[in-house]
């Protein structure tokens, strides 16, 4: 009995907790590198193939190298696509960024119906894409409820979708619909977290309320703002299903309005390509990765900064408690 | 403390196992009963039509106690996909499935994933079906068995017809133009278009085609995807004219093709529009976007006219067809299966469910309503049946082209884009 204790018994405390974390974090590692890391490889090695998706690449396909990624970079709908996220990228930022500051103050203010509206303004961003997507498909349509309205009203007809100078604004319009209450609801939290005293304060040097804004609310809120920032290019650049809902599997590039996704979805999954589909995820991949570093390096540092140091501080402090839970078990198996 | 130790690290080693487990799983071909399982995919999703396969697998498996026919609905536009990744694995893998022959079938062959069922196949299926199963057929070897055709051609309202006051279907492109602004005068749309789905715009383009370039170039293509002859540019050209006559209804790039009463098919079910080019599987489209949900009676059909110096043949058709493929690794009562379903008595009941024309030949005499005897007899009366060119040339070509035809129907593109625009995307292959 001594002898089976000693053999599960684990010599020292590091190991035991070596095994408990890697135990308890395998389920969620094992899906991670699985379905995250390991067909982020495949995709990489499935792009120097020239693959239509049927058997297997190396028996059905054709090695080619770099020139899926050559033929990628040269593609003038390629290039047009990076261009749209670009476009969308900026607009996001520039549009929704100062609107839902604005929306956020407004309704950070005390007045009657302020809950009410705190939550019509997330409801948007908790409809999901399909319907919102497919009920703007239908009032943009040429011959839909707005044009009708425009007409009603005594305006002309515009085409929203397929007017490539008019379809990306439309895009925009339904991106900002859809993502601003979630925007106002970051900038609304980050708000909570500004002490009231400042304010106070500055009204007692007779600060005016926009000099209150612009002085406090808006330098403070600058790690909510850089946060909502990276959210908002990461997901313009990922950017795919509201552009597929309301243009379809194979017109958003001609009414201007294709993304590197939808690029990826046409040539890839739809034209059977799956090698060259694979080498575009791999660069769609890169651009995001590059500028999201980027960004993390020039940006969101410093308010990582504290959150990183305070981890380390966490550490320390979790050792000491470890040196004392050893103690506690030491007394333990003792009066075992 | 012990206990918990030993049970912490077996529920760990079992949730791993079990984990690995699912990798090896899955089913085998017999089911607890020790029946011989045969799972096939189709793509019929509608409740009432769904009936028609539920109601053959029954009939079959009544006669053929020790097989159980397992039937999964997979809407349309998956299907391709969903086929694709189930493929990779004999596991998972349907053992028939939807085929619409062309560039895809042909990849399938190469994969070595269907069947070859030449020496399989009943003979009175094989001359009942004589002429259908040409389009399965790839190096005189037979991969599929069809089970409906579906001819293409311009689809009109009758009514709305003579409201514009015209009495005689036109032949020609000159006459096709005549009656479009006829309807104009009368202030209805010509031509519904539903050109967001891309396809239904660049069907104009492939007839174009079929009647501008001569039966042999055109074959040719077929297999080389080439398209250096200036017929082609011809083809281009046509449908620029054709367009810049305005004949389309407004918004025409982003109305789909069967969604929704603002789709094109939905224009022909309200009289919105009077013309309509598409393949046979119209009439089912229409007829479940009419108000009441019943079909267009003044629904008529005509072929596409000829073209004023086209060297190809006037009377020569295109359309799609849809049959079913088997799994190389399927069980021998799947081929079986698929005789049966093809049978004449079978198929004469294909129409009664879904409308469309039976691809046994034999079984076609069950054809009642005058539009779809139309369309039979311009399919019996052609010098050739070619497939739609983007189920013949693949998705990849077949897309380039569709999407060419649509950047040039929108003003983005030239008709001698179409071509190019081909070109760069066989080099993506």
């Amino acid at each position: 009995m001594a002898n089976g204790q000693s053999s599960i018994h684990f010599n020292n405390d590091r190991t035991r907790k070596a095994v408990e974390i890697t135990l308890l974090s395998a389920p969620a590692l094992i899906l991670f590198l699985g379905l995250v890391i390991a067909p982020v490889f495949m995709a990489a090695y499935y792009g120097f193939f020239k693959w239509k998706g049927y058997g297997s690449p190396t028996a059905n396909g054709q090695f080619v190298g770099f020139q899926n990624y050559a033929i990628i970079l040269s593609d003038p709908s390629f290039q047009q696509a990076v261009l749209h996220n670009f476009i969308i990228v900026v607009l996001s930022l520039v549009t929704q960024g100062p609107l839902a500051i604005l929306f956020a103050l407004l309704i950070n203010q005390k007045f009657k119906g302020r809950t009410l509206i705190r939550t019509l303004i997330f409801v948007p961003y908790v409809i999901s894409d399909v319907i919102t997507g497919t009920g703007f498909s239908l009032m943009f349509q040429t011959q839909g409820a707005i044009n009708d309205f425009l007409a009603k009203i005594g305006l002309g007809s515009v085409e929203w979708l397929s007017d490539p100078k008019t379809a990306i604004w439309t895009l925009m319009f339904v991106l900002a619909w859809k993502y601003i209450g979630f925007a106002v609801i970051l900038m609304l939290a980050g708000m909570q977290s500004i002490p009231e005293e400042l304010y106070e304060a500055a009204k007692v040097d007779g600060a005016s309320f926009w000099q209150c804004q612009w002085r406090i609310t808006l330098p403070l809120l600058g790690p909510t703002i850089r946060l909502w920032a990276f959210l908002s290019i990461i997901g313009s650049l990922q950017l795919f299903d509201m552009v597929y809902i309301i243009w379809g599997q194979y017109i958003s590039s001609t009414a201007g309005t294709s993304t590197m996704a939808t690029y990826m979805a046409l040539e890839g999954r739809l034209a059977g390509n799956y090698g060259y589909g694979s080498a575009v995820a791999v660069v769609l991949f890169l651009i995001s990765l590059v500028i999201a570093l980027t960004y993390q390096h020039f940006a969101l540092n410093r308010d990582l900064d504290g959150a990183l140091t305070e981890a380390a501080e966490q550490r320390k402090a979790a050792k000491k408690t470890n040196k004392r839970g050893v103690a506690r078990m030491a007394t333990a198996t003792g009066t075992e | 403390m012990k206990f918990r130790k030993i049970a912490a690290v077996i529920t760990s080693a079992a949730m791993l196992a079990s984990m690995a487990a699912c990798g090896t799983g899955g089913s085998s071909a017999k089911n607890a009963d020790g029946k011989t399982v045969i799972t096939m995919w189709h793509i019929t999703t509608d409740s009432k039509r769904k009936e028609y396969w539920e109601g053959l697998a029954k009939s079959y498996e009544e006669a053929h106690p020790d097989v159980s026919i397992e039937l999964q609905a997979i809407q349309s536009e998956d299907f391709d996909g969903k086929l694709q990744t189930a493929l990779q694995d004999p596991e998972s893998a349907p053992d028939i499935f939807i085929e619409r022959g062309g560039g895809k079938l042909q990849d399938q062959i190469a994969a070595g994933q269907v069947m070859d069922l030449t020496d399989k196949l009943d003979s009175s299926v094989k001359t009942s079906m004589k002429s259908a199963l040409g389009g399965f057929t790839v190096d005189s070897k037979i991969y599929g068995v069809p089970y409906a055709i579906s001819p293409g051609g311009i689809w009109y309202s009758k009514d709305l017809f003579a409201q514009a006051g015209i009495d005689t279907l036109p032949t020609t492109m000159e006459e096709l133009n005549q009656t479009a602004q006829k309807l104009k005068d009368a202030g209805i749309t010509p031509v519904a278009l539903g050109a967001k789905d891309a396809w239904p715009a660049a069907h104009w383009w492939y007839w174009f085609a079929l009647r501008e370039c001569p039966a042999s170039v055109f074959a040719e293509t077929m297999t080389s995807k080439k398209f250096d002859d200036p017929c082609y540019l011809k083809a281009s050209n046509d449908l620029k004219a054709f367009a810049d006559t305005n004949p389309f209804q407004e918004g025409f790039l982003t109305t789909s093709v069967a969604q929704g009463a603002a789709s094109s098919a939905g224009l022909i079910a309200n009289h919105k529009a009077a013309m309509e080019l598409m393949g046979s599987w119209e009439v089912s489209s229409v007829k479940s976007l009419t108000a009441d949900g019943q079909p267009l009676q003044d629904l008529g059909f005509f072929p596409f006219p000829s073209v004023s110096g086209g060297k190809g043949d006037t009377s020569a058709m295109m359309g799609g067809m849809d049959g079913f493929a088997v799994a190389q690794w399927a069980p021998s009562q799947a081929v079986d299966f698929l005789n049966y379903i093809a049978s004449t008595d079978n198929q004469k009941t294909y129409y009664s469910y879904f409308n469309g024309i039976p691809a046994n030949a034999d079984a076609q005499g069950v054809i009642d309503s005058s539009t779809m005897k139309d369309v039979l007899s311009a399919y019996k009366n052609a010098s050739s049946m070619s497939l739609w060119l983007d189920s013949q040339f693949g998705q990849n070509v077949g897309n380039a082209l569709n999407t060419g035809v649509v950047n040039m129907l929108a003003g983005k593109g030239s008709p001698e884009d179409i071509i190019a625009g081909t070109n760069q995307a066989a080099a993506k292959e």
